[in-house]
């Protein structure tokens, strides 16, 4: 603080004659927003670097003299590129400001065409509204305008119009800055200027569809929205995406109650703004003709359409004399509230307890292996952070995006280790790229280097992992005062991951990190699942063992909710096996799955878009989503079925909203308590992590397994 | 709904993966870049050099492999290589020149002189239109702004010589002279800028002095 005395940290200047204080290097497009005014603007994104390229927020600017009169600069300024100054005067709306906007736009419009009555951003255009507010009525143009490829299919989800481009820059700087492809860039110049990939080759990338809402105007468009609708036409609400742990806030557009596109929403703490494309474009299912949306019962061979009565019967007399022997398997798109209440079902109603929402291949008991302490946010300002394990933007996107921020911006330090070439390796200050089956030797190798004992001889890791010796020792030098961890869950499915997860606890306690590990979860509510404690008591069984005690005829009866065992299972053999052999089998699931064909009933659920619920996402945070478009068929949430089956088999009043679940549930976990209902609007509410003591050191073999290659 | 199906079209060829770029920058080549690259603070600052090297190696301009190579060399993107190399007029993408290029002036002062009458006369007698290239691979005739050299109006650029004031007499002459010379010019002017630019650094040293 004191070196900073003499340079305030704020400035006071005028806008409009209005005085206001303001950090001290806050641009004015910024500083305007303070005082409710808002300056046009194209090319600025506040989330990215000012570029000056457009001209559209144009301000006056003076400087106030020591004699107390003001001296006007001679030309306008770029709002988006000047920063706050005391005794700055600025004015945004005179006659000369409103004489320049029109001239920005008169030129901006030269080259545009006039085809917004078909075009996809009529409605919702930057371009049209500024021109509307501030441009002019009519052009002196009356040459023929630049002409150039339309409606051109950049990728399978992005298609660019280039004779509609205004040349803002927003789109190329998004792949250099936010998602750091750099896949799109200008070519050719001037007038001619275009945004595009090398040599318009496919535009690859995780994130492309962040450019179709940044792009002020209508040159880069959905190819799967095209044409389906007009902005106004749609309703809109907000919704959360499930098609990872990250928990990305969404706004869900839909049109006669089917889903039309799914576009990012502001959620600071999660997601800024950006979606990946898997949660962009990834959403049809909703609309598939494979949706589950009746209730069937076998009957021989075949599955009957039937009702749901008939089905409670069904399922209340099989679950009953199966007696213990029965168990439940959920999978990731499983609410909070569908979980909570089929534990309940299962402990309450059918005194089992073999319960589970783990798939990986390794179940460590101990619960703080599982530890998560790092919110998405907070990875922003790590300055030394470890990725590791496998590719992170696969996994986990949106983490992905912050942590490659936190080196754009803050210039953390970022050790990535990964079996594969992998996006991170982009700013990676060490890429450590190690043989499959070496992880555990290759953190052995860097615990010795960090602390120059334990763990394992890093030349004899060196030649195993195929890491050299050097690269290691410069990773274990970055990490050795302190480290975030970002790895997943997913580790968990090595042979030796409970040896692997071992090693990184050691590691972090030894680095003095163990209140910064992280191992994430990958599904979208596998971390709820683990805080409502989905998981088996001391005599109940895991997936694993129930899988096993199916196949052998010994579980009698099967409950599977929103899961497939034959995608999630690392062992497809004993799952088919299970689901053959086991005598009474429910499928529930919001749509069709392979696991189908060997139901003995099948229970249509909601899908997210049409229940109400909370998910809580990999850092514990839980958001809530809203019905938006009706159930299909005889579908319902699966939180209510169990309620109505636990009022037939025991007489208990049945839960009838969500936020009643939430409440059961925060009544019986405690950390629950901050998530009901009326919290979780905004940002949603992180519940407090488990109170786990210190972790300790634990055994490790830090030796190398054999991976079979895949190759054939 | 049904997703309407607006095109076929849908899905591009994909750019190449690093490992299916060819190298092709001689041993001489990548020493220099080495050198270069002493120059600058980060491997992103030596773009232009850089690019002068592949149109060097690449035999006067730059094919999509020599943006791919500078990309991978450099550890930028394509499309970021590609828009610098699209950007400035002096490299060729895409398509070659010929042997030697023929760059007319003709902003004001050149046009006042009759740039536009002697351009007639060069196309005539080539055969060729603005930015087209002989049959025989020998010349290109393309259209420059001021090449601040007025006071010889009407002005003419063939590698990194001048000519001018020039007439239809004096041009037939240079194109008989050029058609004797087998080395390309342009491959010349592009090794003669990265010698200047290797230079360069001793030059600042001495002018610093
Ligand atoms: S395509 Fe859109 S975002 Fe990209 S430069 Fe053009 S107007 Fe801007
Ligand atoms: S918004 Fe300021 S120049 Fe574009
Ligand atoms: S106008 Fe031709 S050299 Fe200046």
């Amino acid at each position: 603080m004191a070196a900073a005395a003499n340079e305030p940290q704020s400035v006071i200047l005028t806008i409009n004659d209005i005085e206001i204080e303001v950090p001290r290097g806050e641009l004015i497009v910024e500083s305007v927003k303070r005082i409710g005014l808002e300056i046009p603007i194209f090319c600025y994104h506040s989330r990215m670097k000012p570029v000056g390229m457009c001209r559209m927020c144009l301000v006056d600017v003076g400087f106030k003299q020591p004699d107390g009169s003001v001296r006007m600069m001679p030309k306008p300024q770029a709002g988006c590129t000047l920063p706050a100054d005391n005794n700055m005067v600025v004015y945004t709306d005179t006659e000369k400001v409103r004489r320049d906007r029109k001239g920005v736009l008169e030129f901006l419009l030269i080259n545009h065409p006039l085809d917004c009555p078909i075009c996809d951003r009529g409605g919702e255009c930057p371009l049209q509204n500024n021109t509307i507010f501030y441009g002019p009525s009519t052009t002196r143009y009356v040459e023929i305008k630049r002409h150039l490829p339309k409606a051109f299919p950049l990728s399978k989800y992005v298609t660019l119009d280039l004779e509609r481009c205004i040349q803002c820059g927003r789109c190329v700087r998004f792949t250099e800055e936010i998602s750091g492809d750099s896949q799109l860039a200008f070519r050719f110049r001037g007038a001619m200027m275009q945004p595009s990939t090398f040599e318009l080759t496919d535009f690859e990338s995780r994130f492309s569809g962040n450019v179709i809402e940044i792009c002020p105007v209508g040159a880069l468009t959905s190819a799967e929205y095209r044409f389906r609708a007009r902005p106004w036409d749609l309703q809109t609400k907000p919704s959360i995406c499930l098609e990872c742990s990250n928990g990305c806030n969404t706004w869900f557009d839909y049109r006669v109650a089917s889903l039309v596109r799914i576009n990012g929403r502001t959620n600071e703490a999660v997601n800024e703004e950006w979606t990946c494309d898997k949660g962009k474009f990834g959403q049809n299912y909703l609309n598939s003709p494979d949706r589950l949306t009746e209730v069937f019962v076998r009957d021989g061979d075949k599955l009957i359409e039937s009702n749901w009565a008939t089905a409670f019967q069904q399922v209340s007399v099989a679950f009953q004399s199966a007696g213990s022997k029965c168990a439940a398997l959920v999978g990731g798109k499983a609410s909070n509230e569908d979980i909570f209440m089929l534990k309940r079902l299962f402990t309450e109603a059918f005194g089992s307890n073999n319960l589970d929402h783990r798939w990986t291949r390794c179940l460590p008991k101990s619960d703080a292996l599982y530890r998560v302490a790092t919110s998405i946010a907070d990875f922003e300002n790590e300055p030394v952070i470890f990725v590791f394990g496998n590719n992170i933007a696969e996994e986990q996107p949106i983490l992905f995006l912050r942590i490659r921020k936190a080196w754009f911006r803050n210039d953390a330090k970022v050790i990535v280790a990964c079996p594969e070439a992998c996006e991170a390796d982009t700013f990676a200050h060490t890429s450590l790229r190690y043989r499959p089956g070496t992880e555990a030797v290759l953190l052995g190798a860097i615990h010795r280097a960090a602390t120059g004992a334990g763990g394992v001889d890093i030349a004899e890791a060196s030649s195993i992992t195929g890491v050299g010796e050097e690269a290691i020792r410069r990773a274990a030098d970055a990490m050795k005062s302190g480290f975030a961890l970002a790895a997943s869950r997913s580790l968990l499915d090595l042979r030796n991951g409970e040896h692997v997860v071992g090693a990184l606890s050691n590691l972090t306690i030894a680095c003095n990190s163990s209140e910064k590990y992280n191992l994430f979860a990958t599904s979208a509510n596998e971390e709820g699942a683990r805080q409502i404690e989905f998981m088996p008591s001391a005599e109940g069984k895991n997936t694993r063992e129930i899988l096993e005690a199916c196949a052998s005829g010994e579980m009698k009866a099967l409950w599977l909710l929103e899961c497939d065992p034959l995608s999630l299972s690392h062992d497809n053999e004993l799952v088919t096996k299970a689901l053959e052999t086991v005598e009474f089998l429910v499928v529930q699931n919001h749509i069709k799955s392979e696991c189908v064909q060997f139901a003995s009933v099948l229970l249509p659920a909601c899908a997210f878009s049409e229940k109400d619920g909370t998910y809580t996402n990999l850092e514990r945070r839980v958001q809530r989503i809203k019905p938006i478009i009706a159930a299909k068929g005889s579908a319902k949430p699966a939180w209510k079925s169990f309620g109505e089956l636990l009022l037939r088999m025991k007489g208990d009043p049945p839960p009838f909203h969500a936020h009643e679940v939430m409440q059961l549930i925060a009544a019986s976990h405690q950390k629950f308590q901050s998530a009901i209902y009326e919290n979780l609007e905004g940002e949603g509410v992180v519940i407090p992590a488990n109170q786990s003591t210190e972790p300790q050191a634990v055994d490790v073999e830090y030796t190398a397994m054999e991976v079979p290659s895949n190759t054939p | 709904m049904d997703v309407i199906q607006i095109s076929d079209l849908r899905g591009r060829p994909r750019a190449p993966r690093p490992e299916e770029v060819n190298l092709n920058f001689s041993e001489k080549a990548v020493r220099e870049l080495e050198q270069l690259l002493n120059h600058y603070p980060d491997k992103k600052s030596a773009i232009l050099p850089c690019l002068w090297i592949a149109q060097r190696e690449y035999g006067g301009y730059l094919p999509s492999e020599a943006i791919a190579e500078v990309a991978l060399r450099l550890d930028r993107s394509y499309a970021e290589i590609e828009g610098v190399a699209t950007f400035y007029t002096m490299y060729h993408v895409g398509h070659p020149t010929g042997k030697h290029l023929i760059e007319v002036c003709t902003c004001l002062s050149c046009h006042l002189c009759g740039a536009y009458r002697l351009a007639d006369h060069i196309k005539s007698k080539l055969g060729i239109d603005w930015g087209e290239t002989t049959p025989d691979g020998m010349f290109t005739i393309e259209e420059v702004e001021c090449l601040d050299a007025c006071d010889r109006a009407p002005v003419l650029q063939i590698s990194d010589q001048y000519y001018g004031p020039v007439d239809d007499k004096t041009v037939d002459a240079i194109l008989e002279k050029l058609k004797s010379e087998t080395s390309p010019s342009t491959v010349r002017l592009a090794d003669e800028i990265v010698q200047a630019q290797l230079h360069k650094r001793d030059q600042e040293k001495v002018s610093g002095n």
